[in-house]
């Protein structure tokens, strides 16, 4: 089952302090709820593992990231990433890019995601991956904008995965409703697409 | 395993008290430490309504309430519809109309539409089917058992309760 | 609603009175009490001591190998007795088994998963929640192999070959051809008109309310095997699991107890049966298994799959002159077709429908793609729906090419009543028919004149309704022991009936009711022919140490066979009351008349005993030289199959705002031949158009590109609620099957084989004056509003 998440949002820092978190995936990865990096292979692989739960069903995938292209220059970053199920659910894949702008106040992030899924979780449809996928992005603003204000707190700990039963509340809810939230006052866009 | 709790209901006009650990679902609850087998499992999703049963006074899908949220509770399942020795006029409706044909949607059919009935002993076609809309049925097509309930509303009205 | 005689003189049926309740009578169902009370006994009802509980661990992946398994947490909790994999099962020989079409499926996966829901691991524990837990705490490590999902890419060579344990690597299965190809060919040469469609019949599943399941029992003591099954066939279930598992068939007993529809659904067997069988021949104790409704939809039999092409060849005043069709099917991971072994596509060569004409060709060619296995005979003959779908349509594309109505293109084309016996050009010999009177029937009962007029005015104002007809002819009861076996067991029907001393009687059938109303029918085929009162009968099915051995009930066979076959067992009784009568009334055997219920001598009325009064005689007052007792037992072989059929019109609107389809009205008209009960007829044509209703408009098992399943749970497969059902009319004909012993054919699946044709018919015709000639189904309110959008139609 494959899904295209855009997603767009501002932050109040300048491109180059934005892009110090952005190109390293140890640090993105301390935003995205319920992953960790637990190893680097070489310059450009790291062995992750990230935990979702949607309601009672909990996916624990372990695999691969790998940073595909890095521009310094351009404030470009591609990655690939690839993961299963630890306990043979399924498995997922993930093609990202991420690119930085600068706009007036700060600097604008522009995400594109190419996401695959394999399995139980995929059953559930492109409307609930998509929305777990919103709920998830949420979060990780939130978070990538607490390391960029206080980086040293973000080092101590992942971040925590998100709520099962929250998050199939959420998913459902706004899966049902002709949903436009904006949940804070920096301008959030997204489409979803399938 | 959790701890079980013992639950105590009243179902079908008895007092009955059984264990229930708590992620318990009220429809295993009743078939299985209750041994009333007329409620039926048809799906995963709560969709298709064999499992309805009167708790409370209300219809509920038995497959999505937990049997400890039924503690202290009133029951009634297709075994317990109120005849006075012989068939409910819901029961005798389904016969005389041919509202069933394998039998596995009928009692959360009944149910159904006992609690319709109490709501609204006189509904017309229209809200007979959305009053049974919880209820999937593969055999029937429907149209036998509006006739049914029909049949049970003219005759409830008439005084045979 | 009485039925119109049509071909009156053919097989005459006179009827009982109401107190014996014979053949035609509207007899209340005798086992509705039960159900009513909630004292159904179906296999999940089933309790016995000691009794635990099985669960699948199943595949995520469409297509991977397996690399671990890894049961040692799950083993470790508390309550689990057991958990078997492919690798123990392997051991006995158990991995695999024979599919009822000349393959064999996995039990359970050794080496690799080919369909997403495979089952993988087999988990015991004391309680169902136990079961499940540590179902989840089984560890499998995949290793994802490229999927194939698409029947046509089946046989590219860049497609991954699936079958590994085939000799022959290639994931084609069949291919299958029948007729005369060069008259074929030469006709379409010469034909003046050619129309084509590319119809496909979608995958979709039965569903019955209840999902499969078993309560295997295994008794050390007694060495005794008792199977409570959901079974459609008991008998055949009984001798597979002795080939099969290497069971003495004597010890083995299969109890089908009450069954919550069935559908096609409940005739293979399935690998929960058999690891149900294994863990309870291990641990000792009865093992239940019953599957959750996302098992049921995501691996057990699954219907259609047929990706159809068809052409009709006609001349320009709309007389057909040849069809040829060409098929693709795609049977899943492994072809585990429900079907007699002759017939690798079924009964599908009935395609060429109702109508007359000299030549046809089909090819048919099965293919294995990444899917769950199958395909079973959904509420209709082997492949029956598939052919009369693409045939219906097939005729209505033509009527568009050649700007005819579709109802008189049908009249100009039908076969005519005195055509009958009538050899179709695929090899079929159609026993009777009167296509036109049930078409006649159909047009005056739905208006169809007045309604044409009605849509003429309202494409005017661009207003969307359209007409769909559906004159269908089926392929029932199966069947004929030269033709028809399935694994090998001819597909002849049974019936065994005893008369107590009191003139009641216990009559058992090799076929097993999920819930077409056996134990009602039946009686009142007995009390027809003996007159004996239909309440006195008690009729059974579905215990195989009781019951006489049959094939079960599917593909509308019952009547056909076991209806048969009671009826001659029946007359067999007749003939030896005949023999007690003379001697109770002193007079030979040719002086004495039959009626329902009493013989009396020619003559003298007065002088007559009832057949309970000969009843209680041949046990108390026996003739010399005839034995005590009064019982026969008949197993029917049919000399042919039944071929019952309509006409069924369905009316819609179009809402141009959403795309939906309201169906406004719906006519249906079968003729089924001699009807035993009326009641019983109508609440199968209720229930069959409603499930013709969902396939046409909102049922699809479909699959994406790696093989997950959609519509894999009742939120996403949908069955229809009495909001969406419509109001069925219906309506019968009869015309009696001249080789049946009481003229009739069979009728519960006509429904589902006729309606979803009609309607597809209607909507077309709703959109065919915008150039739409046609849409697969499912048609949604989505499909519909994108050809609207593209027409700039939509509101």
């Amino acid at each position: 089952m494959a899904v295209t998440i855009e997603k767009t949002f501002r932050v109040g820092e300048p491109a180059d302090k934005v892009w110090a978190i952005l190109s390293d995936p140890k640090k993105v990865a301390l935003c995205v709820p319920g992953a960790q990096i637990t190893e680097q292979v070489d310059d450009k692989t790291y062995k992750g593992a990230i935990k979702v739960k949607v309601g009672p069903s909990v996916t624990d995938f372990k695999g691969e990231v790998q940073v595909v292209r890095l521009d310094e220059h351009a404030h470009e970053i591609e990655i690939l990433g690839k993961g299963q199920d630890v306990r043979g659910k399924g498995s997922a894949s993930m093609k990202m890019t991420g690119k930085l702008r600068n706009v007036d106040g700060g600097t604008e992030v522009v995400s594109t995601s190419e996401l695959n899924v394999v399995g139980i979780l995929a059953q559930m449809g492109a409307r609930v991956i998509t929305e777990v996928s919103n709920i998830m992005f949420e979060q990780f603003v939130n978070n990538f904008k607490k390391q960029l204000q206080s980086p040293e707190e973000m080092n101590a700990e992942a971040a925590k995965p998100i709520s099962g039963v929250g998050l199939a509340f959420s998913a459902l809810k706004a899966s049902f409703s002709r949903h436009d939230d904006k949940s804070d006052s920096s301008a959030e866009s997204d489409s979803g697409k399938k | 395993m959790a701890k079980k709790e013992l639950i105590h209901v009243k179902i079908n006009g008895k007092d009955r008290e059984a264990p229930a650990e708590p992620r318990l679902l009220l429809v295993h609850f009743i078939r299985e430490q209750l041994g009333f087998t007329g409620t039926h499992v048809g799906c995963d999703t709560s969709n298709c309504g064999a499992c309805t049963v009167i708790l409370n006074g209300r219809s509920v899908k038995s497959c999505t309430v937990f049997a400890v949220q039924a503690d202290g509770g009133e029951i009634m399942t297709v075994e317990g519809l109120p005849s006075n020795g012989a068939l409910h006029p819901l029961q005798e409706g389904f016969k005389e109309e041919h509202g069933l044909q394998c039998g596995f949607c009928t009692p959360g059919m009944l149910m159904s539409s006992y609690a319709l009935l109490q709501k609204n002993p006189t509904p017309s076609e229209e809200e007979i089917r959305w009053g049974i809309s919880g209820n999937l049925c593969r055999c029937t097509g429907y149209q036998n058992i509006v006739k049914a309930v029909q049949y049970a509303s003219k005759k409830m009205a008439q005084g045979g309760k | 609603m009485a039925a119109e005689k049509t071909s009156p003189g053919l097989v005459e049926v006179e009827k009982t009175s109401p107190e014996v309740s014979g053949m035609g009578h509207r007899m209340k169902r005798k086992e509705d009490s039960r159900f009513l009370q909630g004292r159904g006994n179906y296999v999940d009802d089933v309790n016995l001591p000691h009794m635990v509980y099985g669960q699948m661990v199943r595949s995520p992946y469409a297509h991977a190998r397996i690399k671990s398994i890894n049961t040692e947490a799950a083993k470790k909790l508390p309550g689990v007795l057991a958990i078997i994999t492919g690798e123990d099962l392997a051991k006995a020989n158990l991995a695999w088994m024979p599919t009822l079409f000349f393959d064999k499926q996995m039990v359970l996966a050794t080496g690799k998963v080919l369909f997403q829901a495979q089952e993988v691991a087999f988990v015991v524990a004391e309680d169902r929640y136990i079961a499940a837990d540590a179902a989840e705490l089984v560890e499998v490590e995949y290793e994802e192999l490229p999927v194939l999902v698409d029947p046509y890419k089946a046989t590219d060579p860049a497609s991954p070959i699936l079958r590994e344990d085939r000799e022959e690597k290639s994931n084609h299965i069949f291919h299958w051809e029948v007729g005369d190809k060069a008259a074929t060919d030469k006709a379409f040469a010469d034909a003046a008109v050619k129309s084509k469609v590319h119809a496909i019949s979608q995958r979709c599943h039965p569903a019955p309310l209840e999902t499969c399941g078993c309560v295997a029992d295994y008794n050390k003591a007694t060495e005794r095997f008792t199977i409570y099954l959901t079974s459609q066939a008991p008998h055949a279930h009984r001798t597979l699991f002795a080939l099969v598992a290497g069971l003495p068939e004597q010890n083995i007993r299969v109890v089908s107890p009450d069954i919550g529809g069935g559908f096609g659904n409940k005739v293979p067997i399935y690998p929960g049966y058999v690891c149900a069988v294994v863990a309870s021949l291990t641990l000792g104790v009865p093992v239940k298994w019953i599957e959750t409704r996302s098992e049921n939809l995501q691996s057990t039999g699954f219907a259609r799959d047929y990706h159809m092409t068809a052409e009709l060849a006609a001349d320009k005043d709309g007389k057909i002159k040849a069809m040829r069709v060409k098929t693709l099917a795609d049977h899943g991971a492994f072809n585990a077709a429900a079907q007699p072994t002759k017939f690798p596509a079924g009964l599908f060569s009935v395609c060429t429908g109702s109508y007359d004409y000299p030549a046809a060709f089909c090819e048919v060619d099965g293919v294995y793609t990444n899917k769950a296995p199958g395909g079973i005979a959904y509420r209709c003959s082997f492949r029956i729906t598939e052919a009369a779908y693409l045939i219906e349509r097939a005729v209505d594309v033509l009527a568009l090419d050649l700007k005819m109505d579709p109802a008189e293109l049908r009249r100009k084309n039908f076969i005519q009543p005195e055509k009958f016996p009538y050899a179709t050009p695929l090899g079929w010999t159609y026993d009777s028919g009167n296509y036109e009177g049930a078409l006649n029937k159909a047009l005056e009962m739905v208006g169809y004149k007045e309604l044409r007029k009605e849509q003429e005015e309202k494409r005017k104002k661009g207003e969307l309704m359209g007409i769909g007809i559906s004159s269908f002819t089926e392929a029932v009861g199966a069947g004929p022991a030269h033709a028809f076996d399935i694994a090998g067991i001819k597909m002849f029907d049974s019936a065994e009936i005893r008369i107590h001393p009191t003139g009641k009687a216990i009559c058992r059938m090799g076929t097993k009711s999920q819930g077409q109303g056996h134990e009602t029918t039946y009686a009142q085929i007995v009390a027809q022919e003996l007159g004996i009162p239909a309440k006195d009968v008690i009729i059974e099915e579905g215990d195989t140490d009781t019951a006489p051995y049959g094939l079960g009930t599917y593909a509308s066979r019952s009547t056909p066979t076991s209806g048969a076959a009671t009826a001659m067992a029946a007359r067999k009784i007749r003939d030896k009351a005949r023999k007690i009568a003379a001697f109770l009334l002193e007079a030979s055997e040719e002086d004495l008349i039959w009626e329902p219920g009493k013989f009396s001598v020619k003559g003298a009325p007065g002088k007559a005993k009832t057949i309970q009064e000969i009843a209680f005689a041949a046990y108390t007052n026996i003739p010399p030289g005839l034995e005590a007792g009064l019982e026969a037992i008949n197993y029917y072989d049919p000399p042919n199959l039944t071929f019952p059929f309509g006409t069924y019109i369905s009316v819609v609107d179009i809402d141009k705002g959403t795309g939906e389809v309201k169906v406004r009205k719906f006519v249906a008209v079968d003729d089924c031949g001699n009807v035993i009960n009326p009641m019983i007829v109508e609440g199968q044509i209720h229930g069959g158009l409603t499930e013709g209703l969902a396939i046409a408009f909102m049922q699809e098992i479909g699959y994406d590109e790696n093989g997950n399943v959609s519509g894999g749970t009742f939120m996403d497969y949908l069955v229809p609620t009495a909001v969406e059902t419509p109001h069925w009319d219906t309506g019968l004909t009869c015309t009696p099957s001249p080789h049946h012993p009481f003229g009739a054919k069979g009728v519960g699946e006509s429904p589902n084989v006729g309606s979803p044709a009609a309607f597809v018919n209607s909507v077309v015709d709703a959109l065919s004056h915008l150039g739409v000639k046609h849409i697969d189904m499912p048609i949604t309110p989505w499909k519909v509003w994108n050809i609207l959008k593209d027409k700039g139609l939509t509101g």
